[in-house]
């Protein structure tokens, strides 16, 4: 039997097809945020790489500044995604000094860039620059997920001062197959060159990249993702985070040839790192060597950095003021949103707060 | 440039890219299809789809003011959705598991909806209930999928054939770039090497530059190297004169040893007078030699 229902009014089509419009725009043209908004100068540069210093919000109590290493995939403003959600702008406001090495772009005259330049020569730099421009003897490296792995190498090979603290966040260390989840099958040397993709490519494209990342959870990131977005357009919920964790998501950079072979080759496929294997320009890479105070952050829901990768790094280093801290998020949810305000950054700041004096 | 590189004729990048979409269609069919040669239609699910979105269209039309009630509305597209996918699965090709998977949720989302009664009027709430029933389900189920050495077997064969198709259709695009004489990518990337090895090289500099504003390192002054030179000739009179000194030293005591050779051989020459015995002389200048020798060695 055909029942009758009431005629929706004008107004209410009128509203139904802008919210439409409005989906079916961020679907084709992509989302529109305004990221990165922490005042900041750029204080170095170097090929691509930027250093950023932000702006004090506050005066400084501390006189230990901060440098925050990003990986090299994606962009960094992840960690300044907006006001009122930006682990940057929170310390900013806690008082500290805070830097961000910024990778930049890489373009085709890159693609011979390796772990080697990464970590022997842009990330001393940027800590020399650093040191210059916040007039301190000593600092705090903060790495979050591969730029965590280069600040750990890097720590490692240049231990002590000026070097007083190590943070990493969601940083793989062990890539044994068994600890990868899906990563440990997909990077199978079996079925997996990564020669093929960089004589190919050149520098591997940043949709390629993000594509791997994405099958991780294909459900959630390409439908979930658009179930949500609908869903706040519907019932008129603020769209702003949702947009700027989707532009994020959406802006992936090319991985430069020659580190994505390394990553893939030394360490997903053959596990250097965690043997000691790894030689940066002739240096043996021993995390044995890291003696400062270290604090490693991971999520319980992280599919790109599992909890064993990261929970490695403990048995492998000689500091003796060590501490492994877990959250039950996953590997971008842990640094933003209403859980990192709640849980992780304080976190952060109190564990700085007694080391920075 | 190499000189074949002149003559080869350019390739048209169009047909190389038809040629690998067909190349890779059929490796993914192939993976899809469990290597079968059997070719499974998936356009028979999307006809039996559309074929219910007609019939709902006449319905609307037949209706009074083209409305119906929405909950009839959903239970023939889930009807049809489930239809389509149930002829799926029994065609058989369906080595992988996923249509099977997607119908068992199908049946699963319909039941479960059925159940609570709550089909609801506007399309996107009934997808989001659709998808909140079913989203786990399927998550699992393709992470079972794409979690297997079989299909990673596929995705290597569809990598070698999209990199080797890629590295072909460069070469192409940059020989016949070339042959217009335009400069390429290769050609920009190599004259932005340059740049950036200039940029280093500037770096150093100011790195340089930097280190003497900082008091890590400090610029000679013509002052500075005035005081060294006058610092050198001191240390060099002090040392020639003490070297001179010791010299005199070692020379007095010499004279010292010669004399006392001298005195001994003497006092030989002496008390044995006998020329036969020259052994015995030999003997006495030999003992005499190496006396010498260790004075002047402790001197």
């Amino acid at each position: 039997m055909v029942k009758e229902i009431a005629i929706p009014s004008v107004s209410d089509l009128e509203s139904a097809l802008k919210k439409y419009r409005t989906g079916m725009q961020i679907i084709l043209e992509g989302a529109k945020a305004e990221t990165g908004q922490t005042p900041k100068e750029v204080i170095w540069t170097k090929n691509k790489a930027k250093l950023y210093r932000y702006e004090p919000a506050i005066e400084k109590r501390y006189p230990v500044p901060i440098l925050l290493v990003y990986a090299l995939i994606n962009r960094p403003y992840v960690l300044d995604l907006m006001p009122g959600n930006s682990l940057v702008e929170y310390l900013v406001r806690q008082g500290f000094d805070v830097y961000m090495l910024d990778w930049g772009i890489p373009g085709d005259e890159d693609k011979n860039l390796s772990f080697e330049h990464y970590v022997l020569d842009y990330i001393p730099r940027a800590v020399k620059k650093m040191l210059r421009a916040s007039h301190a003897e000593e600092y705090t490296l903060v790495g979050y997920c591969m730029g965590g792995t280069m600040s750990a190498m890097y720590a490692a090979l240049f231990p002590g001062k000026p070097l007083r603290n190590l943070m990493l966040v969601t940083t793989p260390i062990d890539f044994a197959p068994d600890e990868m989840g899906l990563y440990g099958v997909w990077t199978n040397e079996k079925y997996f060159n990564p020669d093929l993709i960089v004589e190919a490519f050149g520098n591997v494209p940043g949709e390629l990249i993000d594509t791997g990342n994405r099958m991780v959870k294909p459900v959630t990131n390409y439908v979930g993702s658009y179930v949500t977005m609908w869903d706040r357009i519907v019932h008129d919920k603020s769209m702003d985070t949702w947009l700027a964790m989707s532009k994020w998501v959406n802006d992936g950079v090319p991985f430069p040839g020659e580190a994505f072979r390394q990553w893939i080759r030394d360490f997903y496929q053959q596990n250097k790192l965690v043997k000691g294997e790894i030689k940066l320009r002739g240096r043996r890479v021993d995390l044995a060597n890291i003696t400062c105070p270290v604090l490693n952050i991971a999520g319980k829901k992280d599919h790109i950095c599992t909890l064993p990768q990261a929970e490695a790094t403990m048995s492998l280093i000689s500091s003796q003021d060590k501490e492994f801290f877990v959250l039950d998020a996953g590997h971008v949810g842990l640094l933003t949103g209403s859980e990192a305000r709640k849980d992780l950054w304080p976190k952060i700041r109190s564990w700085l707060e007694l080391r920075s004096k | 440039m190499p000189e074949e590189a002149n003559t080869r004729k350019p390739m048209d990048p169009a047909k190389l890219w038809k040629q690998w979409y067909d190349t890779s269609s059929r490796v993914w069919s192939n993976v899809m299809d469990g290597e079968k040669e059997t070719y499974v239609d998936p356009y028979g699910m999307y006809q039996s789809w559309l074929k219910s979105v007609g019939e709902a269209q006449e319905q609307m039309k037949g209706s009074s003011l083209g409305m119906m009630d929405p909950k009839v509305v959903w239970q023939q597209w889930f009807e049809a959705m489930i239809e389509g996918w149930r002829n799926a699965a029994q065609m058989g090709a369906d080595p992988l598991g996923l249509t099977t998977h997607w119908l068992e949720m199908m049946e699963e989302a319909r039941a479960k909806m059925q159940a609570e009664g709550n089909f609801p009027a506007d399309p996107f709430t009934f997808f989001k209930q659709w998808y909140d029933a079913t989203n786990d389900a399927w998550a699992k189920a393709i992470g079972e999928v794409i979690g297997t050495e079989k299909f990673m077997e596929g995705v290597g064969r569809f990598l070698e054939s999209y990199t080797s198709f890629h590295r072909t259709f460069r070469h192409a695009s940059e020989e016949y770039f070339r042959n217009l004489q335009l400069p390429t990518r290769s050609d920009l990337a190599r004259v932005a090497e340059l740049v950036v090895a200039l940029e280093e090289k500037v770096d150093r500099i100011e790195d340089v530059f930097e280190d003497f504003e900082d008091g890590q390192a400090h610029l000679a002054t013509s002052e500075t190297v005035a005081g060294l030179e006058e610092q050198l000739e001191r240390v060099e009179g002090k040392v020639v004169e003490g070297l001179a000194k010791r010299l005199d030293q070692v020379e007095s005591k010499l004279d010292k040893v010669l004399a006392a050779l001298k005195k001994i051989e003497a006092k030989d020459q002496a008390e044995s007078p006998r020329p036969t015995n020259t052994g015995s002389r030999k003997a006495v200048k030999k003992n005499a030699n190496q006396q010498s020798d260790s004075i002047t060695e402790r001197s």
